[in-house]
């Protein structure tokens, strides 16, 4: 049992993510969801059950946590994590080993548990998590969700009483989150205490038991599925939270009869590291047009995009804008593209200069008048690294706006984002297509593709499967490609 | 595919007697010898083409050294002869060391060195090292697609053109991501318990093995091949 | 019951993830700084010079994000297996194990706090690297010998001498910690403009 007693905290010099009065019980064996919006104060809730605050972020806590009694600020880091295991976010920078098998026996190397035992658990965690044939791997080999899946089961396998996951399907495709929901209903079945703070509900609504809405640090709202459910949307949206069921979920713009085609690709083949990974791709795309790219992990999506930006040279056929054929140079000078991680594409020191930088006479009104309008204009004099995930997203798309690219990408944008920041990159991206840019998206976010795109290419199997306009009859075909319903 | 695994303490005792052999070799040939061993020390650990690539191309600087012992003179000599002395010292170790990292895993390091009662506070980090160096490699990609994207060229000449601009480049985001890699990686290990005191146990089983010992006796015996080699001669 | 929590002293797990982490880039960027000089036979002289040219941001970012004892020193222990491990010159893995704990010890005179003073302490890291250098030019006949076998050439040697031995290793000397001050410089200015205000560091 975790209890909370009057517990408040404040990190230092950050108003975001702090706790008030906090005071709440959790039974052994209930799933609790934490929502909210972005700094609402869900993460250091869970911190203060793994103990990483106090003994790893410092700050000002008054009140006291307990576990099954037990004072937790008391207790060292290391006898927590025999109780309470944690799995975060990135699963870039969760391992510690380079294989899989370290990997998941790490936890239980640590308890110093003896071989024959290290050995036996591996093997059940593998089994009963269906993991066996991600044994014996490179972890840099693994995709965003193996990796994930991997950093599960090392927690899994030192058999903690409580699970907490912090966001776990940030970096996750529509199946990969099928399959944590599934590990997540396992543990459950377990009787497992298991505490997930997440901005995507729709995959949690028949796993937990209860669900706690935190707003500004204090939890506002303790419902049952059954009553969060009845929330209608509009107050769903008002509270900040994304959509309990995707099924519900309708595009909001269909595709508009065919813009004059600006782009073309005919017949194109790509390759990495001289294996073929695409071939036969032909499509034409006009002004305007919003176009989300999906497919499951592995099936090229990176190097197309990488190819559409004239990042990836292994291409062959033929690339024309306008009728006239492109060399890579060419493209990269057309096109930009938003990263999933957009910290590798932030450089500058400031909100401002980062607008502006590397362009040689910039056009300083535009940029001041594309900040305003993106809303980062009171940011202006800050480090682009102190903004939100959402904040720097628009920042990098911005530089774009300035440069005048005309061809946009954007890889898994909504990764990490809550509601709010995705409504307002779904207005951003509605107004580049306004502006006649041609738009590519990558995603798996069904919710994030209603509110966006006119137009699905679906990539399998080496080549397109489907190019579809998102139309009253593809509806069906849609859903099916994104697993819903 | 049964492949060859040396303790991990068995692997630095190597390294350290490849260095004293590499250290008193009294001749090239004996050098040639020495890569030529650890070439078959490659291909017992399953890695074909890297003993096949190593050799060959160690013999091709042998070549090249003994042309140039003949052939050259004066300064040019001098300055190949400096740089070759370098390379040869440096060679064999190095093929060696590069067989150890990419066969010993991280786990394995730390319980080994654990036994040998190192303490913690060296050999975290150097297995987190090791671990981070593919990071940075994933990360320059990154970086590199960034630029590019930007104008801005990764390359020596767009170094020439705008360092200032480069320098902030490539810096910028390598450190912000490491830096939060530091922070992340740390969470997910003191989560998982890395400050237990207790000696940590190996889902590889570290023991010392025939196999172990063997390897020893084979590099310990050229070593004192090379050492009576030099008092005789 | 109110408690202002501090820090921790002595170096905790999470140091030493941050030492590995910036150790890795350390030596990342010391390698792409030498390879340039490395394989060129009149420039491989000037190794530590290009070594030292990169890692100053590295080495003073890592300072500024954890202002401890021992972690210079930790650094230079893990430089120094490695340049042994691979088989570098051992005097150059022996110079980065000394000049680290001299460095971590003239850091630590600021508190590992002054910039100025890590800056120093970066300039005499990077004197490490010049180790191996030095011992070749005391005893060039020795290196020759291993080199050569048994019948070391006097012309060889004599070559040696002649061809200005002592300006190369002043130029080696003084261009390192030229380098090095550069980066530092470099360094400080980045943490400065950037990281301080991006509330990497404090």
């Amino acid at each position: 049992m975790i209890e909370f007693r009057n517990v408040s905290f404040s990190y230092p010099n950050s108003k975001d993510g702090c706790l008030k009065n906090i005071n709440l019980t959790i039974p052994d064996g209930q799933c609790v969801l934490l929502c909210g919006r972005s700094g609402c104060g869900k993460t250091t809730l869970t911190r203060l059950i793994n103990g990483l605050i106090p003994q790893f972020f410092t700050g000002e806590v008054t009140g006291e946590v307990l576990l099954n009694g037990e004072n937790i600020f008391q207790l060292p880091m290391y006898r927590i994590a025999e109780k309470v295991g944690s799995v975060f976010q990135n699963p870039r920078t969760q391992f510690f080993n380079v294989d899989t098998d370290s990997e998941i026996a790490f936890g239980i190397e640590n308890q110093a548990l003896p071989h024959d035992e290290l050995k036996a658990r591996v093997k059940q965690t593998a089994e009963e998590l269906h993991i066996q044939k991600l044994l014996g791997r490179n972890i840099f080999a693994l995709s965003g969700g193996e990796k994930q899946k991997i950093a599960f089961a090392s927690v899994y396998t030192m058999k903690p009483e409580i699970m907490l996951l912090d966001e776990p399907s940030s970096n996750l495709d529509m199946s990969a989150i099928v399959e944590l929901q599934k590990h997540l209903k396992l543990i459950k079945s377990q009787g497992k205490t298991v505490i997930v703070a997440e901005h995507r509900l729709y995959y949690l609504m028949n796993v937990v038991d209860r669900i706690l809405y935190l707003e500004n640090g204090s939890i506002t709202g303790d419902y049952s599925p059954k009553q969060f459910r009845a929330l209608n949307s509009a107050k769903r949206c008002t509270m900040g939270l994304r959509t309990v069921d995707l099924c519900k979920e309708r595009p909001l713009y269909f595709a508009a009869p065919h813009a004059t085609p600006v782009l073309e690709l005919r017949n194109v083949a790509l390759s990495y590291e001289k294996k073929t990974v695409l071939h036969n791709i032909s499509l034409q795309a006009g002004h305007g047009e919003v176009i989300a790219v999906v497919g499951h992990n592995g099936a090229g999506k990176t190097t197309f995009s990488r190819t559409l930006c004239g990042l990836h040279k292994e291409c062959f056929g033929e690339y024309l804008w306008n009728g006239k054929t492109q060399k890579p140079k060419a493209r990269m000078k057309r096109s930009y593209m938003v990263m999933q991680d957009v910290n590798y594409q932030l450089f500058a020191e400031s909100v401002g200069a980062e607008c502006t930088f590397g362009i040689k006479q910039p056009n300083i009104p535009l940029a001041e008048k594309t900040l305003s309008e993106l809303g980062l204009a009171p940011y202006r004099n800050h480090h682009p690294n102190t903004l939100s995930g959402g904040q720097k997203q628009r920042l990098a798309a911005a530089t774009s706006m300035v440069c005048g690219k005309e061809l946009l990408l954007f890889d898994e944008p909504t990764s990490g984002l809550d509601y709010d920041s995705m409504v307002r990159l779904a207005a951003l991206i509605q107004k580049l297509s306004g502006m006649g840019k041609v738009i590519f998206i990558v995603t798996h976010d069904y919710e994030f593709v209603c509110r966006t795109c006119t137009r699905i290419l679906h990539f399998g199997g080496g080549q397109i499967q489907n190019d579809l306009s998102v139309t009253e009859e593809n509806l069906p075909k849609i859903k099916s490609i994104f697993n819903v319903g | 595919m049964n492949t060859l695994q040396l303790d991990p303490r068995t692997k630095l005792f190597l390294i350290l007697l490849c260095v004293l052999c590499a250290m008193f070799s009294p001749s090239l040939l004996f050098q040639f010898v020495l890569v030529a061993l650890i070439g078959l020390l490659a291909v017992v650990s399953g890695k074909w083409k890297y003993a096949l690539r190593g050799v060959a191309a160690y013999a091709l600087i042998c070549l090249f050294t003994t042309w140039c012992m003949g052939v050259m003179t004066g300064t040019w000599r001098t300055m190949f002869v400096a740089f070759l002395g370098l390379l040869h010292k440096v060679y064999a170790c190095g093929m060696l060391a590069g067989i150890v990292i990419s066969t010993t895993k991280v786990g394995e390091f730390l319980s080994a060195m654990a036994r040998l009662h190192f303490p913690k506070k060296l050999t975290i980090p150097i297995a987190v090292m090791l671990r981070y160096l593919p990071t940075i490699r994933e990360d320059w990609h990154f970086i590199k697609d960034a630029m590019r994207l930007r104008d801005v060229s990764p390359s020596l000449l767009g170094f020439l053109k705008a360092p200032a601009m480069t320098v902030n480049c490539i810096y910028v985001p390598l450190l912000t991501a490491a830096s939060k890699a530091a922070d992340e990686l740390s969470i997910a290990s003191v989560t998982r318990g890395i400050e237990n005191p207790k000696p940590r146990t190996c889902l590889v089983e570290i023991r010392m093995r025939k196999t172990d010992w063997l390897a020893i006796v084979f590099f310990t015996a050229f070593l004192a091949l090379e050492l009576i080699w030099k008092v005789v001669g | 019951m109110n408690q202002q929590l501090t820090v921790k002293k002595g170096l905790a797990a999470k140091d030493l993830v941050s030492v590995g982490i910036f150790s890795a880039l350390f030596l990342v960027f010391a390698l792409v700084g030498g390879i340039f000089f490395a394989p060129n036979p009149v420039l491989t002289f000037y190794m530590p010079v290009g070594s030292a040219l990169l890692c100053g941001p590295v080495y003073l970012l890592m300072l500024a994000k954890i202002q401890k004892r021992f972690v210079v020193s930790i650094l230079g222990v893990i430089l120094c297996i490695i340049w042994f491990v691979t088989g570098m010159h051992w005097a150059m893995a022996l110079g980065y194990l000394v000049m680290g704990v001299v460095a971590d010890l003239v850091a630590g005179i600021g508190k590992y706090k002054n910039k100025k003073i890590n800056s120093l302490s970066y300039i005499l890291i990077s004197l490490g690297g010049t180790a191996s250098y030095l011992v070749f030019f005391a005893n060039p006949d020795g290196w020759a010998k291993t080199m050569l076998g048994n019948g070391t050439e006097q012309s060889y040697i004599d070559t040696m001498r002649s061809t200005g031995t002592v300006w190369i290793m002043v130029i080696m000397l003084v261009g390192t910690i030229l380098a090095a001050a550069i980066s530092a410089l470099v360094g400080c200015k980045m943490l400065k403009k950037q990281f301080e205000k991006a509330g990497i560091t404090k």
